[in-house]
């Protein structure tokens, strides 16, 4: 049962993550009044790339693209997909914390390694963007770990069985106000659309991909989708018990997410910054003084 | 048993000769004062197993104290009388070659005579006595400031002059007071008597005397003589003046604050004094630019703390303060001795002229560095243990004022590592030209036993630390000293 | 004689023979001094697992001085000479072009002495004079590069005496005090010992350690210091010098006062003291972090990130339990491992750039040395503490700790100066390794072997220690024990505490499983062409060339937002004392006028003052 979940999560969240690809641009063509490609283009399109052939920029290129899609993998075996999480005694939140950096890090190698200044450009916004959603984030993070007094997730999650969802627990409302608040910028979705923005830098790191490496890239991205939503629906909306419920509160979370997309323009990486720095901060911070205070 | 007027006569009786020697013989004047000094080593390192037993009292004239004049050898003596010794010896090796030019036979002569005073000074018991060869050694030194015949020399040594002549004059009118009072020179019938009369009659003739001492030993306000006669004076007779002159003013202030009048409530006077002496020395010497000048403001800052050492007046801190005393005398005398080649060869007093000396003289630089690294009071240098010392004894006073001078203490080696750090990295690490060539044989010959000396005691101190021992309670044990002299 | 004894005389004596065997030869001086190395790694590894005291000199005033060996000076010993070592091999091509190599080689040797003397002291009398030869020979060699490093050294020297010297009155207290110096007689003395004492005996050691770990705000000595020194001693400086300054705060707080004692007593002024440190390792975490993000020149971004990562150490230990203690020890044996690494990689490419470390001129070197990448890389996931690498562990030991500790806010430093971690180093990493190949850098060649060398085995060791922390931790937790802690519960590849574990091995196993499978996934696809750099998208024009590459100004937005508040401002203030000094210095040396006569009124207004006051007030 344990190797059958070891092998089965991480290929479900990439059907997922694939599945919300080609939904989000169903939907985005609906929201514009057109048609939209069928739901399944983006995979089919990943099987398309990986029979072209392609330009590879040297050793660091390829290894840095299959780190980072190996690495988001790996996070969908500590976090619970209902109540599948087949590597959640190997570490908790921390690891979680920690396996996300091999994603971008693997990218920013990869992408770095092709010499193009897009990609450079596209890699410092990304960099600059995860600074800036990472202070409220990890805010957050602190006040659920201090309120729950674990640093497991399926913890948190089993405990908000009892409580209800920590977003409409008191102590936690201002943090999973402040979550809300950055969910965009997590996802990468409009307004905190700027690391691949195709107008301005041609795609951004993923300029010089082509064929399997583009193949992989959109895995990649299809995965730190999924990955996004799965942790705010663990993290504030109680999880869930069964994974039937649980891809439906991951629906309507990326419902959401779509829908702001598609009616901001995007900002500029210092807008953003300066946006995430500001509100979402200021009440993650406020929220964990109230974890601290109520809590002792 | 030797006796040890011999450590006075014999360098007298030899500086007297020197013309004479001269006149036979040209090549041999140079090693006269090599000689005596030899001897007087010899001689002192012979008696200090007696002097550990017993101080040596030897009357003169046969005369019993108080009605004559007697010499007191006691292991503070012999120390002085040691280290004068030692330190003669090696700068008048360091001399043979560095003194070529100019009135040489005068130079020896007066280089003696100044050894020979503070020898006495050291070690006569009576006060006049003491006045008479403190004289002796500030005359030789006045002369041997200007030695270089220059117009800097002779401006200094002019200056040196006239303050050392105020300071006499008032020496002389405490010592008047002094005999008025008492009816008697003689240092240890005054002590023994000081009970007898109130202690605010004596307060005038005691200030007389330490101001007139203090302008010898440099405490601070009476020292402005000593950065003008100490850098420009010839580098080997800086040595001499800082580690000796200075030195012997400082023991002539203690014998007579605590031996003949040993009244302790005026100790923490001095132990300020020091402090402020040791503060101010050290600022001025990290304002110079002049290699010299801050190696003289360097020397008030040591005096200052030897004296806040001396001050506080417990076994501890004096042993410390007589360990700072060596220290400095050695590791000073190896900084005006190392500078002194540097300058000869760099021509420039500057610190920035003694850029990438390191390279030129290496030897020499090593010198250098090894004696401030010492003056810093860096393990495993000689500096260290004294400072050990002091802290130590002061801290275990446990006063809240001495704990903050401690403080300032400590404060005031940061700004003394600096300077000399700084000159240290002009040595190592900043480019210079000129060409490479070392210092002459004897020249290194004096500098290296210095350096064995430095670092000998600083990893062994418990060799000279059982005798400076012995050596403090000889200052502070006012009552030994009178029964000793007086029977 | 015991093995302490041979081994500080081999140390000792190395340092002369290295000098006197240079003027005779300078491939037998090398020779030597690789052996030299060798022979010290040897004997410390026999001594693993053995504890004891000799006494080895009492000629300083009878004051017994001793060696003495646990588990915590084995490790840091160990550490001292494995690196010391991979100095020296690294040095030997690195250094080959100077002059005064002789000198270099001898003074890294009585650093690397000095550092052995002061772990293995058995009292704090030889601690300190061991400290002091350690503090005035890395001083010298910092300066060795002269130009800029004039300064640095000065500025080292003048903090590491203003500490030397803090820490030498709080010696001599204790000796005052106590009457002995003996490490482990007055861990029992201390016991009696007064709040307001241990408070005080804290604070001014804490002053000494503080200036040689660098923790805000005595930190400003350190960026200047590690970018000017020769490089292979930059590593040595930041991987095991500096963090002496964490194996005083260790004893003196558990050993000599004996922390764990008191910790959870209410009112003890142990655990205040403790939690402002804490505090202080936080600040020092965060803002020198940032600060590391806006250097250009390499060796000065790492040196902003060791300030940094001493931060994590400082909080690790002052937080003050069983595993927050470890922690912090991992962490500093992990931060050597990497620091040095990283030191490494910059000081090979320096090597064969001819001394470039501007990071806005290089760019593209990962096809021309490959090693040096692949040692720059596992070092900068080591110092984000990517999973896998050793600093992984260790910080997830200090998070582990603040949180369970339940003191949110400093996780949230030590989290948040991770993130801001991997903005500066992965611009480090870019800058130098990816991008654009300039046209000059086309012919170098690869760093030597024996500049490789160092970096392979530092790079696996990262992985080893991150792969299966059990291997340094079971010596850390006898230290730990030692401090009077409770024992952890490690494995060889986990860690279990109260409110959740960590399992290496699985996590190793997940990732491997998960890089083959991708791997295999993506030679399922079509082949890839190689292509040359030039090769490459620019909107239908031609590539520029050395011109086509995104380096200046990596994080410009972000720059123009935090720049004015990251001032340096302790430098700064620092500067203005000196300054000040100065100033002061040279109006008190005017009162030497040059004017006898104002000379002469000096002596007449001291007696005349004297006389007034006493016959005024008659003091005496």
């Amino acid at each position: 049962m344990h190797i059958i979940e070891l092998i089965f999560s991480p290929l479900l969240a990439l059907l997922i993550g694939v599945f919300f690809l080609g939904l989000a641009r169903k939907v985005m063509a609906r929201i514009q009044w057109r048609y939209g490609p069928p739901v399944t283009q983006p995979l089919i399109d990943i099987i398309r790339l990986l029979s072209q052939k392609s330009a590879s920029h040297g050793v660091a290129f390829n290894i840095g693209l299959v780190m980072s899609l190996a690495g988001s993998l790996v996070i969908t075996l500590f976090l619970p997909f209902g109540k599948i999480a087949p590597m959640s005694n190997s570490g908790g939140m921390l690891v979680i914390l920690y396996l996300m950096l091999i994603g971008p890090l693997g990218m920013a190698i990869s992408s770095g390694e092709s010499a193009n200044p897009n990609a450079s450009i596209g890699i410092s916004r990304k960099l600059l963007l995860a600074m800036g959603y990472e202070l409220p984030f990890l805010l957050v993070v602190l006040a659920l770990m201090t309120a729950y007094n674990t640093t497991s997730i399926t913890e948190i999650v089993s405990l908000q069985r009892d409580t209800g969802w920590s977003m409409f627990t008191f102590p936690l409302v201002l943090s999973g106000i402040a979550y809300l608040l950055i969910l965009p910028a997590m996802l990468g979705v409009r307004p905190f659309e700027v690391v691949n923005a195709p107008q301005e830098i041609s795609s951004g790191p993923l300029v010089e991909y082509g064929g399997p490496y583009l193949a992989l890239a959109t895995l990649q991205h299809a995965l730190a989708f999924f990955i996004g939503i799965s942790l705010f629906v663990n993290l504030m909306w109680g999880g869930a018990a069964n994974p039937v419920i649980f891809f439906l509160k991951m629906l309507v979370v990326f419902f959401l997410g779509i829908f702001v997309n598609a009616v901001f323009p995007r900002l500029r990486i210092d807008q953003a910054i300066r946006y995430l720095w500001r509100w979402p901060s200021l009440i993650a911070f406020a929220g964990l003084i109230l974890v601290c205070v109520t809590g002792s | 048993m030797v006796n040890p007027v011999l450590l006075i006569a014999v360098p007298l009786g030899l500086a007297f000769m020197v013309p004479l020697i001269d006149s036979a013989s040209r090549k041999l004047t140079r090693f006269v004062p090599v000689a005596a000094l030899m001897f007087n080593l010899i001689l002192c390192i012979r008696l200090i197993p007696a002097v550990l037993e017993n101080p040596i009292v030897i009357n003169l004239g046969g005369f019993t104290p108080p009605f004559g004049i007697n010499l007191f050898v006691g292991p503070l003596g012999l120390l002085f009388a040691g280290l004068i010794s030692l330190a003669g010896l090696v700068v008048s090796i360091y001399s043979l070659s560095y003194i070529k030019n100019g009135p040489v036979v005068k130079y020896h002569m007066l280089y003696m005579l100044l050894l020979t005073g503070a020898t006495g000074v050291v070690l006569t018991g009576d006060l006049f006595n003491l006045f008479v060869f403190f004289e002796i050694l500030c005359i030789s030194s006045y002369a041997l400031v200007a030695y270089h015949g220059d117009r800097a020399g002779i401006e200094s040594s002019i200056k040196y002059l006239i303050q050392g002549t105020v300071g006499s004059g008032l020496l002389l009118i405490g010592i008047g007071f002094i005999y008025g009072i008492f009816g008697t020179l003689n240092m240890a019938d005054i002590a023994m008597k000081i009970a007898t009369v109130e202690q605010s009659t004596l307060f005038v003739p005691m200030i007389l005397m330490v101001a007139g001492l203090g302008v010898e030993s440099a405490i601070f306000p009476l020292n402005a003589w000593l950065p003008d006669a100490h850098s420009s004076a010839p580098s080997s007779i800086s040595a001499i003046l800082s580690g000796i002159a200075i030195e012997v003013g400082l023991y002539a202030v203690a014998r007579i604050v605590f031996t003949v009048f040993g009244i302790s409530d005026i100790y923490l006077f001095f132990a300020f004094l020091g402090i402020l002496t040791l503060l101010i020395g050290e600022m001025c010497a990290f304002a110079q630019s002049n290699i010299k000048r801050m190696l003289a403001y360097s020397s008030i800052g040591q005096i200052g703390l030897i004296l806040f050492a001396l001050a506080l007046a417990t076994n501890n801190t004096v042993t410390g303060g007589l360990f700072q005393l060596v220290n400095h005398t050695i590791s000073k005398g190896l900084l005006f001795l190392s500078a002194g080649y540097m300058i000869y060869r760099s021509g420039s007093m500057e610190i920035s002229s003694l850029n990438g000396m390191g390279k030129r003289m290496p030897l020499t630089s090593l010198a250098f560095t090894v004696g401030a690294f010492s003056l810093v009071g860096l393990p495993p240098f000689a500096g260290f243990p004294g400072k050990f010392l002091i802290v130590s004894g002061a801290l275990l006073k446990g006063q809240m004022v001495i704990n903050i001078l401690v403080g300032l203490v400590l404060l005031s080696t940061v700004i003394e590592g600096t300077y000399f750090f700084r000159v240290i990295q002009a040595l190592y690490f900043k480019d210079g030209n000129g060409e490479r060539k070392r210092a002459p044989a004897t020249a290194v010959t004096a500098m290296i036993t210095l350096m064995i000396l430095i670092v000998a005691l600083g990893v062994y101190p418990k060799f000279l630390a059982d005798f400076l021992s012995s050596a403090s309670s000889d200052l502070l044990d006012k009552m030994s000293y009178v029964g000793s002299v007086l029977k | 004689m015991t093995g302490m004894e041979i081994l500080l005389l081999v140390a000792f004596g190395g340092v002369m023979l290295t000098y006197i065997l240079g003027r005779i030869s300078s491939s037998l001086r090398n020779t030597f001094a690789v052996v030299l190395s060798l022979v010290l790694v040897v004997i410390i590894a026999l001594m693993y697992d053995k504890t004891g005291e000799t006494i080895f000199y009492r000629g300083f005033f009878g004051i017994p001085m001793s060696f003495r060996i646990d588990a915590l000076s084995w490790l840091f010993a160990m550490a001292t000479s494995v690196l010391g070592c991979l100095s020296v091999i690294f040095s030997l091509s690195y250094m080959s072009d100077r002059k005064n190599i002789s000198f270099y080689y001898s003074m890294l040797f009585l650093v690397n002495a000095g550092m052995l003397g002061v772990v293995f002291s058995g009292d704090l009398l030889s601690f300190f004079i061991f400290w002091e030869i350690m503090s005035w020979s890395t001083f010298l060699l910092i300066s060795f590069n002269r130009g800029p490093a004039v300064a640095a050294g000065l500025k080292y020297i003048i903090m590491s005496i203003i500490g030397s010297m803090a820490m030498l009155a709080g010696t001599i207290s204790l000796y005052t005090n106590y009457g002995t110096l003996n490490i482990a007689d007055l861990s029992h003395l201390t016991v009696s010992a007064s709040p307001g004492y241990q408070l005080f005996l804290l604070i001014i050691f804490g002053v000494a350690f503080g200036i040689k770990n660098a923790v805000m705000p005595l930190h400003t000595w350190l960026p200047d210091a590690y970018t000017e020194a020769p490089s292979p001693f930059s590593a040595v400086l930041s991987g095991m010098l500096t963090r002496m300054g964490i194996y005083g705060f260790l004893l003196i707080i558990y050993v000599v006062v004996g922390a764990a004692r008191f910790l959870h007593a209410a009112d003890s002024t142990v655990s205040s003291f403790n939690y402002v440190l804490a505090w202080l390792g936080a600040i020092t975490i965060v803002i020198p972090t940032f600060i590391a993000m806006l250097q250009n020149d390499a060796k000065r971004l790492l040196a902003w990130h060791g300030i940094g990562q001493g931060g994590y150490m400082i909080l690790g230990i002052a937080f003050g339990t069983n595993m927050g203690v470890a922690g912090g020890i991992f962490h500093t044996l992990n931060h050597a491992i990497y620091i040095v690494l990283l030191f490494m990689s910059v000081a090979a490419i320096q090597y064969r750039t001819g001394g470039v470390r501007d990071l806005n001129s290089l760019g593209g070197l990962i096809k021309k040395m490959p090693v040096a990448f692949i040692g720059a890389l596992l070092g900068i996931c080591g110092l984000i503490g990517v999973p896998l690498t050793n600093g992984f562990v260790s910080k997830w030991m200090i998070y582990k700790t603040l949180i369970s500790g339940r003191a949110p806010f400093l996780a949230f430093a030590a989290l948040i100066g991770s993130w801001g971690t991997i903005l500066s180093v992965y611009k480090f990493l870019h800058n130098i390794f990816l991008g654009q190949l300039p046209e000059k850098y086309r012919d170098i060649k690869q760093s030597p072997f024996n500049m490789k060398l160092p970096i392979i085995v530092l790079s696996s060791t990262i992985l080893l220690f991150g792969i299966l922390p059990g291997l340094p931790l079971r010596v850390i937790n006898k230290i730990v024990v030692s401090f009077g802690f409770d024992s952890l519960n490690i494995s060889l590849w986990g860690i279990v505490s109260e409110s959740g574990m960590l399992n290496t091995i699985n996590l190793f196993a997940a990732i491997l499983a998960g890089l083959i499978a991708v791997w295999l996934f993506f030679r399922i696809g079509a082949r890839t062409i190689p292509v040359k750099q030039d090769d490459n998208y620019a909107a239908g024009a031609a590539v520029p060339r050395d011109r086509y590459s995104y380096t200046a100004k990596y994080y410009d937005p972000l720059f123009r937002m935090i720049s004015p508040y990251l001032k340096d401002i302790f430098n700064t203030f620092y500067m203005k004392i000196a300054d000040l000094t100065g100033y002061l210095s040279n109006g008190i040396r005017k009162i030497y006028t040059g004017y006898v006569g104002n000379y002469v009124m000096y002596i007449v207004l001291f007696i005349s003052l004297m006389i007034f006051v006493q016959m005024k007030w008659s003091p005496w």
